[in-house]
This record gives C-alpha cells, sequence and structure tokens, in this order.
C-alpha cells in the first residue's frame, strides 16, 4: 500500500478500491447466500467482521477478477463493476449489485498525491458494506439454486485480454432500484446501487 | 491232604530203607580192603547220622503237621462261621419269601376279587357294546349318507375351486395389466408433467418477449417523442433567432408603436362605432329572422294550393291521399321494371367491358408480337442486308473469276482449258458452298449470342435484386444496431459506442450451467438405461410369469444396477451377520437354561417340562420311579391367564 495516512497516490486508491471490491463480493455472496455459509471464514477489515471465501475455485476467480480490475482501475479504463446473480433453472437475472466508478483521469499524468487520509477512506467503505449487509433485510429471497457473474464496463478502446470475452449487459427486467451510499478515494469514486427483479407479491 | 502228608512221608522212608538196604549187598567187597572195625564204626556213625537226620526230619514234620492242622482248624471254624451265617440268612429269606407269600396270598384274593369285578364289568360292558354296536351301525349308516353328500358337497368344492383358481389366474392377469398400465400412466404422467412445464416456461418466455416487445414499442415511441422534441426544440431554436433579429428592430418598432398608438386611439372609436352597428345588426337579424318565418308560411300555403292543385295539374284522378299512395305503387313498380332493365343492360355493359378488356390484352399481346415480329424482321433484314453484300462481293468476285477465266480462254484455246476450268469452276462452287456453310454457321452463333444476352439480362436483373437485398439486410442491420445502442443510452445503463462489457471466461455461472447440462444429460442417459432395463424386464416378465414367478425376481435382482447390487450384498451381510447372532443367543440361552433347570432340580427335587402347548408334566426327585410324574393342563381363559389348574394324568410305574 503506497498511500500513507495524509495523501493517496493513483496506485494506492486503485489497490484500496480492488480490496474493497474483494471484500464487498465475499459479504455479498455470504449474506446473500449464493455460496454455502460453512465455506466462509471470519475475518477482520476496516474494524468490522467480514467474511471470506474458503472455496479455492472461487478464490482463483476473484483474484484473478480482481488483479485485473486493478490494472484497469490503474489505467481508470474502467467505468462499472457489476454482480449479476443468476438463477441456474431459468437463466433469469435476479440480482445486480451494480457500482459505477468515476475515474478522476488527470491523476495519470499528475503524480502527486491528494490529501485524504486512508482512514476516513476505509469509514466510507465500511458504512458502504455495513450498508450492502443491511439489504438483506428487505431483499427477496433466493430459494433456488444460483449462481454469480462479474460484468466489468471498460472504455472501447481497451484490449481485451486473453481470459475476457465481451458479455451482454444482463439488464433485470420491470426491477426495483436502491441506491446505496458511495465511497470516495478522491481519484476513484464508487458509487453503489442493488437491481433486484420485482416479486409479484411486492 | 493229610493222606498226601503221609504218601511223602512213607514214599521218603521207603527210599531211605531201600538206600539203607542196598549198600548191604557191595559194602562186602569194599570192607574187606579196609578193615571190619572201620566199617563198624563208619557204620554205626553213618546209622547215628541217619538216626540224627530222621529226627529233625520227623521234627520238622511234626511242626508241618502242626501248622496244617492249626490251617485246618482255622478254615473248619471259618466254613463253620459261614455255613452259620448262610443259615441264618437262609432263615431271614424264609420268612421274607414266607411273607411275601402271604402278601402274594393277599394280593391274589383281591385280584381274585378284582377278577370277578371285572368279569361283571366285563359282561355289562359287552351288554353296552351290543348297544353300541347297534349305535355304531346306525351311525355308520348315517356317516355313509354324510360321506354321500361331503363326496358331492367335496365335487361341488372342487368345481368352485376351480373356477376360483380360474378367477384367480384372470385376476391376476388383470393385475399384470393394471400395473402395466398404471407404469405407463406414471411415465406419461411424468411426460405430461414434463410437457406442462415446458408450456410454463414457453409460456414464461411468451410472456417476456411480449413485455419485452412492449417496452420496445414504448421505448420507441420515446424516441420519436424525444425526436420530436428536438425537433421543436431546433424550432425553437430558429424562433429565438428570429426574435433577435427582431431585437434589433426595436427602434423602428418604437416608432411604429407610437404609429400604432394613435392607429389605436382611431380604432377605439371605430369600435364604439362597430357596436352600435352590432346592436343595429342584432335588431336587422331579427327582423329577418320574422321575415322568413312569414316567408316560409306563405311557402307552406302555397304548397297546400299545390297539393290541392295536383288533381287538376298531373291530369290525374287524385282526389285522397290514397289515390295517391296507388299512384306513387303504380310508379314504383314501374321504377322497378325499369331498373331490372337498366341492371340487365348494366349487366351486358360490363360483359362487353370485360371482353372489350380481354380484347385489349389480346390487342396488346397482338402488339407486343408484331412489334417481336418486327424486330425480327429488321434483324432478318440486316441478316439479309449483310448476305446480299456478301452475295455482292461474291458476285464481284466471281466476276473477277470469270475475267480472269476469260482473259485465260482469250489467251488459250477452248478445247486445250476445258479440264482445268470445269476444276476451276468446281473450286468455285466448293468455295461458295463453303461460304453458305459458313454463313449458316454465322447465323446459328448469332441466334445462340441473342439467347445468352436474354439469359445474361436476366441475370443482371436477378444479380441487381439480390444485391438489394442485400443492402436492406445491411441498412437493417445498422438500424438494429442503432436501435440498441439507443435504447442502452436510454435504459442510462451504458454507451454501447464508448463503453464495451467484459467478464471472466471461467465465470461461476457459466460454470454451473455446464454442471448443470453434464448432470442433465447423465440423468437422462440414466432415465433410458432405466427404461431399456424396464422394456427388457417387461420382456422377461411376461415370458417369465407363465413358468415361475422365482425368475421375474432372479431376473429382477440380475437386471439391477450395479449401486443396487452393492446394497443389497450389503443388507445381504448384515442379514448374515444377525442370524449367526441370533444363533449363538439361542445356543447360550440353552445351555444358560439347562443349568438353571438343574440347578432348580438339585435344589427343589422338582422338575417341569413342556410337553406339548400347555402341558406341563411335573417329574420329582422323591419319586419311587425314575418315570413317575405328574402332568397338568392349562385352561386358557383369555382374560386372566392363571396358573395350570387341571390335573389331566398320573403315570408311572409301581
Amino acid at each position: 500500500m503506497t498511500s500513507t495516512l495524509k495523501g493517496i497516490t493513483l496506485k494506492g486508491s486503485a489497490e484500496l478500491v480492488a480490496e474493497f471490491f474483494s471484500f464487498g463480493i465475499n459479504s455479498i455472496l455470504y449474506q446473500r447466500g449464493i455460496y454455502p455459509p460453512e465455506t466462509f471464514s471470519r475475518v477482520t477489515q476496516y474494524d468490522m467482521s467480514l467474511h471470506l471465501t474458503t472455496d479455492d475455485k472461487l478464490k482463483t476467480y476473484l483474484t484473478n477478477v480482481v488483479s485485473q480490475l486493478k490494472e484497469w482501475l490503474f489505467d481508470c479504463t474502467v467505468q462499472k463493476l457489476v454482480l449479476v446473480v443468476t438463477c441456474l433453472e431459468t437463466n433469469e437475472v435476479l440480482e445486480r449489485w451494480q457500482f459505477d466508478i468515476e475515474c478522476d483521469k488527470s491523476a495519470k499524468e499528475l503524480s502527486a498525491p491528494r490529501e485524504k487520509s486512508l482512514k476516513v477512506i476505509q469509514d466510507e467503505i465500511r458504512s458502504v458494506i455495513r450498508q450492502v449487509t443491511a439489504t438483506v433485510t428487505f431483499m427477496p429471497l433466493l430459494d433456488t439454486a444460483c449462481a454469480f457473474d462479474l460484468l466489468v464496463y471498460t472504455d472501447k478502446d481497451l484490449m481485451v485480454p486473453e481470459k475476457w470475452e465481451e458479455s451482454g449487459p444482463q439488464i433485470i427486467h420491470q426491477s426495483e432500484v436502491v441506491a446505496l451510499r458511495s465511497f470516495t478515494t478522491s481519484i476513484h469514486k464508487v458509487s453503489s446501487m442493488v437491481a433486484y427483479k420485482r416479486t409479484d407479491s411486492a | 491232604m493229610e493222606m498226601d502228608d503221609e504218601t511223602t512221608v512213607f514214599t521218603t522212608l521207603k527210599s531211605f530203607h531201600a538206600f539203607i538196604g542196598r549198600p548191604d549187598l557191595p559194602k562186602e567187597p569194599s570192607e574187606q580192603p579196609i578193615g571190619g572195625s572201620n566199617l563198624q564204626t563208619r557204620y554205626t556213625q553213618a546209622m547215628e547220622m541217619l538216626e540224627a537226620a530222621e529226627k529233625v526230619r520227623s521234627l520238622t514234620e511234626a511242626n508241618h503237621l502242626d501248622q496244617e492242622k492249626m490251617q485246618l482248624e482255622l478254615s473248619h471254624k471259618r466254613a463253620r462261621y459261614d455255613l452259620e451265617k448262610v443259615a441264618s440268612d437262609s432263615a431271614r429269606h424264609l420268612e421274607h419269601e414266607l411273607d411275601r407269600n402271604q402278601e402274594l396270598q393277599e394280593r391274589i384274593k383281591r385280584l381274585e376279587q378284582r377278577e370277578e369285578d371285572s368279569a361283571k364289568t366285563h359282561s355289562e360292558q359287552l351288554q353296552t357294546n351290543r348297544a353300541l354296536h347297534k349305535n355304531l351301525h346306525d351311525l355308520k349308516k348315517k356317516v355313509d349318507e354324510r360321506d354321500m353328500t361331503i363326496s358331492t358337497t367335496n365335487q361341488t368344492i372342487s368345481s368352485l375351486k376351480d373356477e376360483i383358481r380360474e378367477l384367480k389366474q384372470t385376476i391376476q392377469k388383470q393385475d399384470c395389466t393394471i400395473l402395466a398400465k398404471n407404469l405407463e400412466n406414471q411415465s406419461l404422467q411424468e411426460q405430461l408433467d414434463q410437457l406442462c412445464r415446458k408450456r410454463q416456461e414457453v409460456n414464461q418466455l411468451c410472456q417476456s418477449h411480449q413485455s419485452s416487445q412492449n417496452s420496445l414499442s414504448e421505448h420507441e415511441i420515446k424516441i420519436k417523442e424525444l425526436e420530436r422534441r428536438l425537433y421543436l426544440q431546433d424550432q425553437d431554436i430558429a424562433l429565438v433567432k428570429t426574435t433577435r433579429s427582431h431585437a434589433a428592430k426595436v427602434q423602428d418598432l418604437d416608432k411604429e408603436v407610437c404609429h400604432l398608438r394613435e392607429d389605436n386611439a382611431y380604432l377605439r372609436g371605430c369600435i364604439k362605432n362597430t357596436g352600435l352597428l352590432k346592436e343595429e345588426v342584432i335588431e336587422m337579424r331579427n327582423k329577418l329572422a320574422r321575415m322568413e318565418k312569414t316567408k316560409e308560411d306563405f311557402r307552406l300555403n302555397e304548397k297546400l294550393q299545390v297539393w290541392e292543385n295536383l288533381g287538376q295539374s298531373t291530369g290525374l284522378n287524385i282526389r285522397k291521399p290514397e289515390d295517391l299512395s296507388r299512384e306513387v305503387i303504380q310508379i314504383q313498380q314501374r321504377e322497378m321494371a325499369l331498373k331490372e332493365e337498366n341492371n340487365v343492360l348494366s349487366i351486358r355493359m360490363r360483359s362487353t367491358d370485360r371482353s372489350k378488356c380481354q380484347l385489349q390484352g389480346e390487342t396488346l399481346q397482338q402488339r407486343s408480337k408484331a412489334l417481336e415480329e418486327l424486330k425480327k424482321k429488321e434483324a432478318q433484314d440486316s441478316l439479309v442486308r449483310r448476305l446480299q453484300k456478301r452475295v455482292l462481293l461474291l458476285s464481284t468476285e466471281r466476276d473477277g473469276m470469270r475475267a480472269i477465266l476469260e482473259s485465260y480462254d482469250s489467251e488459250l484455246a477452248h478445247t486445250e482449258y476445258s479440264p482445268q476450268l470445269n476444276m476451276r469452276l468446281r473450286a468455285a462452287e466448293d468455295i461458295v458452298r463453303k461460304t453458305q456453310n459458313h454463313n449458316a454457321e454465322m447465323e446459328a452463333q448469332l441466334n445462340k449470342a441473342q439467347e445468352e444476352t436474354g439469359t445474361l439480362k436476366l441475370k443482371l436483373k436477378t444479380v441487381s435484386v439480390q444485391q438489394k437485398i442485400e443492402d436492406g439486410e445491411r441498412e437493417r442491420q445498422r438500424l438494429e444496431q442503432r436501435n440498441y445502442i439507443l435504447e442502452m443510452r436510454y435504459q442510462g445503463d451504458f454507451d454501447p459506442v464508448q463503453t464495451r462489457v467484459l467478464h471472466f471466461k471461467l465465470n461461476p455461472t457459466d460454470v454451473a450451467k455446464q454442471q448443470r447440462q453434464q448432470e442433465m444429460e447423465a440423468l437422462r442417459a440414466e432415465v433410458t438405461c432405466l427404461r431399456e432395463h424396464l422394456r427388457s424386464l417387461k420382456g422377461a416378465g411376461s415370458l417369465s410369469s407363465q413358468d415361475n414367478p422365482n425368475t421375474v425376481s432372479q431376473a429382477l435382482s440380475l437386471c439391477l444396477p450395479p449401486s443396487q447390487e452393492v446394497l443389497g450384498n450389503d443388507l445381504r451381510k448384515q442379514l448374515e451377520s444377525s442370524q449367526m447372532k441370533n444363533q449363538r443367543l439361542r445356543e447360550v440361552f440353552q445351555t444358560k437354561i439347562q443349568e438353571f433347570r438343574i440347578a432348580c432340580y438339585m435344589l427343589m427335587g422338582y422338575q417341569v417340562d413342556i410337553t406339548t402347548e400347555n402341558h406341563y408334566r411335573l417329574t420329582s426327585v422323591y419319586a419311587e420311579h425314575m418315570d413317575d410324574s405328574l402332568v397338568f393342563k392349562k385352561e386358557f381363559a383369555l382374560s386372566s391367564p392363571g396358573p395350570p389348574t387341571t390335573l389331566v394324568t398320573f403315570r408311572g410305574k409301581g
């Protein structure tokens, strides 16, 4: 981590945001019950107790995606990260956790660190993850077998890496949208929202 | 014994005397050489020694005899004692025998009494026997009758049993068919369920499709609206521009405003005048209305008069409305007839029109044919012209040839060159023929070329149409893409022009879907395999159910898939182990209970055995005989199982 207590660089910001995504995705997967709870272990991060997966396949997948995302964050070419939850029986998209990323591209030229302390950023991140945890109370129960996918919205001029491919946006028809908190490292601003399929009872 | 002893003593004495008597004879010759005295002494000494020896022997013999005597006395005493003992025993035995005799005599007496009693009872029993025989005879008769009835009933029963067996067989067959039907039913229901599920899915898809179409149409409408708004905004912008240009003319406008104010004042005056005029107009209108009313009244009066004078004017005999209606009917009938005529005429006209159209078409065709013919004629004319040209060329050539020939002729005599001329003539004719052939070929080629141009034109047309179609397709794709872009923009998700959506190839969703598909395939394969099994089983079942039901189960067990076989093996092992355990427990129980029973017998002196159900045999250690026993039977009262109460028999000897 290159960020100091007083300032933050582009690289440090990219690492912080990537770390947030790693923990955020893990906690969404735990909270929404997409993977069984016994495959998660407790860790303390951002002064709170979080869950990290112990499933080896999932771990390698997440490290692959997050490391690539870190590169894109550093290049300021990423616009969005979307976690799509799909029902395996009907191939229907049930949930869409969307994280809009606004990159300050001027930070690429100016190497001077921005003045924002790590503690403040981590406080913001903590509140975002808390809100993610809280949304579970009102979201509909996922009572079918589900799988998730991570979509990354990038600039059009970007070269597609070898292990990646283009995908559709996988938008939910007739969805309820709840905007969540946002946080900023003063270089990357991440605002989050969740869209879920409207149930008949709702 | 004593005799024996005596004989031995006597024999020894005899032998001694013989010994002594014998040496007397040979002593004389031997004594003579030695001397008489010596012999005497020696003889005396020997005699003395013999005497001493005899004394010792007699003493030992006496001792021996004493001992023998003692022994004999002892044996005598023992014999006597024994004899006495035997005597006493025999006396006791005798007494015992006497006692027994007496007992036996008493018994005999008792038995005799019993015999008498039994003889009496025997005679009684004989009598009863006879009565019973009679009864038996009667009963036998009855039994025979019953047997007859039983046999008949048995026959009926057997026939009924046969029927029952047949019915059972039919029932079994029906059961089999029912089972088969049930299985079919289940499979069909499963298929039905699957179809229902598929139908639901399809319905859902249809619904989603419809909803998406609806949303698409909505979006399109919105897009159009937005475009319209954009257009309006453009118009507004144009307006703004014009207003700006107008703003420049404000000063002029101010002057105009002054003028207009003046005009305004003038116009206000005018408005007042117009108000007055309007009032006048209203009055005039009222007047006009009144005038129109009076006018209408006049008209009505005139019409009435016309109606009244109708009879006179028309020359008809119309006096009443009925006459009028009659006239009207007549007129209508006429009208109808005229209409019919009109229709007929119009139909004729139409048919003529149609024929005219046909004829026009035909004329058109004919014209086109004529045109074609003309074209052909032109083509042929051109051909003819070309041929004429050729002919001209040929004739010129021929003329040239002729000229040459003539020059030859003029140069040479007729007779000498006639063969050459003939040759040349032939050659020229050949050339003419060749040219004619060539012409024909050229014409054929021309025709071919014309046909080819026709086909080429068609091809060109089709190619142009295809190109148009392709262009249309490209246009459609472009529009679709644009539609997608606009849709995405509208939804606010992303702009496909500037953004692309990426995801990792090996993402969990794809992996899960693949796994799911594989599972589905495996399940399908298993289902087909099981179906085949079932089919084969059905086939085997239908064959073997007639022979033996065990073979069906065998076939079942054979056709079971390996997992079930393993399960069956496990179960079999469990069964075997439990059976072993059971047997061991039984053995242990047997040994233990035997021990317990023996202990009871030894301690209490009684032993209880269960001979048959509800029969208990009690044997006692104190019984006179080992076989003595008491047998109890337990009479069961279902409500209160009490102790075995009824004594049935007493078995035993003595």
